[in-house]
């Protein structure tokens, strides 16, 4: 076994000895993967996993180091990148990935990419017709 | 303030270009000649073309404290840096397919898996996989 093994059997033992908690985060990434485009928040994912909000809270910035609010809006961002790649227009996009308002999603997906949606599909169009 | 570079030091850029390009499916992005053999040599994910270039730098052949942490890091089993996947096990039997070698096999570590591999260059590299 490596020192590198070791210090990570250290760790794990220090900080990801309670599978309950681990396994609760875990279960409220999964849903927020599989359902970011649906109005999702804390209340909905408390009772996923029948816990008080502010205990999830707490857990997910505790292992995961963002909120989940936070990990939605990303992952939201993430799939609107994919949409707009493959062509889909930038108002569909808002809305297929859970967005409500277009105004909303463009300044977050310009503050998150540093790039309109429209700028940057247009880079990506351009950049896959000269590959 | 942008990141938009990482470096790596390899031991050998041209076979590191191989192994980070044939093995572990990186795309070549920039390829300057720098004088002495050298080169500007940077990579990108092929997923992600316009994310982080990876820059494949001869560090350890010009500075010499450059190669002493490099191979206490490698005696360690420490990882230089570490690369996301989606599937720490099925990277894993692909890549020993190919006569990869690692250190640590999938491992879970609380809310993601990890891997470590050998980038033949002097650096452990570890994959992460978030469960």
């Amino acid at each position: 076994m490596t020192f590198y093994e070791e210090e990570l059997n250290r760790i794990r033992s220090v900080i990801y000895s309670n599978e309950g908690q681990i396994n609760t985060v875990i279960g409220v990434r999964n849903y927020i993967k599989n359902n970011y485009d649906v109005n999702l928040n804390l209340d909905v994912l408390s009772h996923t996993q029948f816990v008080s909000k502010y205990h999830l809270l707490r857990l997910f910035k505790k292992y995961h180091g963002l909120t989940p609010r936070q990990y939605l809006i990303d992952k939201r961002i993430e799939k609107s990148k994919e949409h707009l790649i493959n062509g889909m227009s930038v108002t569909e996009t808002c809305y297929a990935v859970g967005f409500e308002s277009l105004g909303s999603f463009s300044a977050l997906f310009k503050t998150k990419t540093g790039k309109s949606p429209t700028k940057y599909q247009k880079e990506q169009l351009s950049r896959s017709e000269t590959a | 303030m942008k990141v938009t570079l990482i470096s790596i030091p390899v031991r050998d850029q041209e076979k590191a270009l191989k192994f980070y390009t044939e093995k572990l499916g990186f795309l070549k992005k920039k390829d300057l000649p720098l004088g002495g053999g050298n080169r500007w040599l940077t990579l990108v994910s092929a997923e992600w073309q316009d994310g982080p270039e990876l820059l494949l730098e001869p560090a350890p052949l010009h500075f010499e404290p450059c190669k002493v942490f490099q191979d206490a890091l490698m005696e360690a089993g420490y990882p230089y840096t570490q690369f996301d996947v989606k599937d720490v096990q099925s990277e894993y039997e692909r890549l020993r397919k190919l006569d990869v070698e690692f250190s640590m096999k999938p491992t879970e570590m609380g809310t993601v898996k990890v891997a470590v591999l050998n980038d033949t260059c002097g650096n452990n590299i570890q994959l992460v996989e978030e469960l």
